[in-house]
């Protein structure tokens, strides 16, 4: 994304979340945050991941029915609640044909995917139970917050390697840039079931707090996570003067390749501009030495204030993005200019990386 | 920006359908009136009915097939058929992005034998064929395959998918985040969508019959379309062949149901008129819909509803088609390969016809094609998709002259 729309500033003015830390609107308050036991299935001994403690969405959203839905699904919809609330947004005085929403996940709704195909395990593919099989579907999360705010503009759920939560903040500035939007709620997020955490077993992902319980050690694997985290996004400037919203950042630019020269590319995203802060957003081990903390001292230098990914947000693989936003916003508001920036290793070998330039007002 | 930065042109366009690969193929294949949906007995113990299946599929380059779901097979071989003629060692090309859409993605992989005990599944060679799960595994499959570096993302809006990703990737290049991108949607036929819309009572055992009185459901297909888009500033700096130009498009959700249309189509009918609006073109204009035209009684109600209010006020009756009829619902492919169809129609000034429709719903504003082609000039048509999930997006096609 160029900054070739001069005027049109994208602010986030809303916060929302579904994560272990519970459901929140606005900013997460600091506190140490360790793995939990999984309970959820049988396994043969310890495992632990970083998981959302079990709570009635009605609770938090009154009104909120989510017997049918996938988690996954339930947590988009707490979450866009949470997020509209915190950015004092009255819906019934906004023109809802102009409210987009996006959303970003790697895995959609795996919870329901398995109970679909334990369905055809148990009955045969001709036994299939038809209410699940509707709400499989990667974009039923982001219909159903269309559904229950009425918001009838743009509806998109995106996928991308490492990137996915960046992706959707590219694309959500994209369409409010281009006019097609008057606000956009940009969500991502995953659910953790067996058959995931059991692929990154199998896979040797996992780092070893998952099966003990000391500390989060500094590298090695990562301990998955889950949850959905939510943005209200807007041009300044959409709502009256004296209207209290709160302005949590400014999206200026953003960059975003599977290969090629990221250092290179973002220096010249950059221009002149000085960070005061690199927030670093990465799938794997979150580590001091890992290859999104690197690239952040190559092109912010050694002195630079950069906050290494978050081990909470670390295991969202592709959509941790936003957590580690709202995340770093929490612990180090600031202010001045500040990177997002977030690497992945394609399987070819080329590093990937997304990044926004994000002005903290 | 000036004109030529804003304006999108479709630079290349490939095809992997029932008819074979490439966009002649499927053109000529429908021209001639061919119907791909044939009975089918295999897919799954216990079915019966009717899909359109691909048949052959080239192998793909040693040391990559086994890390490709079909879902996957099918998007390279679009990609490389739409960019057969490109200069692959250009920078434009190394630094082109990859937008692709699907639903199925690579849950034709995996098996109801993953449920009781997935570990068990992974260890006895299931981990390679689970990691084509996501649905971001298809535009990596595309971009790495070709070797590009560009931004990658895949769509997953259910059968609005594969349109969608155009529209999304005519964004993207506004905002220049590359210089060209491929973009478009590939689904595989698999027991899970089978059975799925089979448990819905979704499917016609027989061929389909798009927006006939006596419509009974969808058929299911497979396969994949990708376009090359880029600016008309970037085609002209390298002297790229524009094959059409992408007028206008325009996304937007019902906000109804979880799976049903609105009956009267109001949104689908205001994200037509909005498409129309970004074109600058009036209802006159706009000379052929390619319809979303599943079969099922609802979508095509609603559907015929929406033509009737975003078309209100035009001098004669839309004339429409659902290309459904010839190769059935490719899920999210369909919205590519239904592009596709639209530039071929805009092409050769050819207007499909439905096929085996010999009742037509009631719509005084539609034109509904049916019987032979019918050959005429076509500057500016549109092509329709909806989904699952009540997303809606239009896309209007013209040729180069317009």
């Amino acid at each position: 994304m160029t900054p070739n729309l001069p005027g049109v500033t994208i602010s986030i003015t809303g916060i929302g979340s579904v994560s272990p830390y519970g459901p929140l609107a606005g900013l997460i308050p600091q506190s140490k945050l360790e793995p939990s036991v999984i309970t959820a299935w049988k396994a043969d001994g310890l495992r632990r991941a970083f998981l959302v403690k079990p709570f009635r969405p009605a609770d938090v959203v009154p009104g909120l029915k989510t017997r049918r839905l996938d988690r996954l699904s339930a947590w988009a919809l707490v979450a866009s609640s949470l997020a509209i609330k915190d950015a004092g947004i009255d819906l019934s005085q906004v023109d809802r044909s102009r409210v987009a929403v996006i959303f970003a996940t790697s895995y959609g709704c795996v919870e329901l995917t398995a109970a679909f195909y334990q369905s055809a395990a148990d009955n045969g593919w001709s036994g299939t139970d038809p209410s699940t099989f509707p709400e499989t579907l990667a974009n039923s999360p982001a219909s159903h917050v269309a559904l229950f705010h009425d918001l009838r503009g743009p509806n998109i759920t995106v996928g991308s390697k490492g990137f996915a939560g960046e992706s959707a903040l590219l694309q959500a500035a994209s369409l409010l840039r281009h006019g097609q939007a008057d606000l956009a709620i940009v969500l991502a997020g995953d659910t953790l079931t067996r058959a995931v955490y059991e692929w990154y077993e199998v896979a040797d992902l996992l780092s070893p707090a998952c099966y003990n319980s000391e500390p989060l050690p500094e590298d090695g694997g990562f301990v998955p996570s889950e949850g959905v985290a939510a943005l209200v996004l807007e041009p300044a400037g959409r709502r009256q003067v004296g209207a209290e919203t709160r302005t949590y950042a400014n999206v200026c630019a953003g960059r975003w390749a599977a290969g090629g020269q990221p250092a290179e590319t973002i220096r010249q995203m950059l221009g002149g501009s000085v960070l005061s802060l690199t927030i670093c957003t990465s799938n794997g081990a979150p580590c001091a030495t890992n290859a999104t903390t690197a690239l952040a001292r190559e092109i912010a230098g050694d002195g630079a204030s950069i906050i290494p990914p978050q081990a909470v947000a670390a295991g969202l693989v592709d959509t941790g993005a936003l957590l580690h936003l709202i995340l770093a916003l929490s612990t180090r508001p600031g202010s001045g200019q500040a990177l997002l920036l977030g690497t992945s290793l394609g399987t070819s070998g080329d590093s990937g990386f997304a990044t926004l330039l994000l002005e903290l007002p | 920006m000036s004109d030529i930065q804003k304006t999108i042109v479709v630079t290349g366009v490939g095809v992997v359908s029932p008819y074979g690969i490439g966009l002649d193929c499927l053109q000529a294949g429908m021209l001639s009136g061919k119907c791909c949906l044939a009975p089918t007995k295999d897919l799954y113990p216990g079915f019966e009915g009717t899909t359109a299946q691909i048949h052959e599929l080239p192998l793909l380059a040693e040391g990559s097939r086994s890390r490709y779901s079909r879902t996957d097979q099918l998007a390279v071989v679009a990609a490389r058929d739409a960019v057969a003629d490109f200069d692959c060692e250009s920078v434009a090309f190394r630094e082109s992005g990859v937008v692709m859409a699907s639903t199925v993605a690579g849950l034709t992989e995996i098996d109801p034998g993953i449920a009781p005990d997935p570990a068990a599944w992974y260890r006895r060679g299931g981990l390679s064929r689970a990691a084509s799960y996501p649905v971001a595994h298809v535009a990596d499959a595309v971009g790495e395959h070709l070797g590009i570096r560009g931004p990658r993302c895949a769509v997953s809006v259910a059968c609005a998918s594969g349109a969608m990703a155009i529209a999304l990737a005519a964004n993207l290049l506004l905002d220049g985040i590359a210089p060209m991108i491929l973009a478009g949607g590939s689904d595989a036929l698999c027991p899970f969508t089978l059975s799925g819309f089979n448990s819905l009572q979704a499917l016609d055992p027989s061929p389909c019959r798009p927006f006939d009185q006596n419509r009974k459901g969808l058929n299911l297909g497979e396969g994949s379309a990708v376009l090359v888009l880029e600016t008309l500033a970037g085609a002209t700096a390298r002297n790229a062949k524009v094959l059409a130009v992408l007028r206008g498009w325009a996304m937007n959700n019902d906000a109804f149901h979880p799976t049903a249309p609105q009956e009267q189509g109001n949104g689908l009918a205001a994200c037509i008129r909005s498409s129309m609006e970004m074109a600058d073109v009036s209802l006159d204009e706009i000379g052929y819909v390619n319809a979303h035209g599943t079969g099922t009684p609802l979508n095509d109600i609603a559907e015929a509803n929406a033509y009737e209010t975003a078309f209100r006020g035009r001098s004669r009756p839309i004339p429409v088609s659902s290309t459904k009829s010839y190769f059935g619902h490719c899920l999210g492919a369909a919205g590519a390969l239904e592009a596709a169809i639209t530039i071929a129609a805009v092409r050769c000034g050819a207007l499909f016809p439905t096929l085996r429709l010999t009742d037509p719903i009631e719509s005084r504003g539609v034109d509904w094609l049916r019987g032979e082609v019918r050959r005429q000039p076509l500057p500016l048509a549109m092509s329709v998709s909806a989904g699952f999930g009540g997303s809606n997006t239009a896309l209007i096609f013209g040729s180069v002259r317009s």
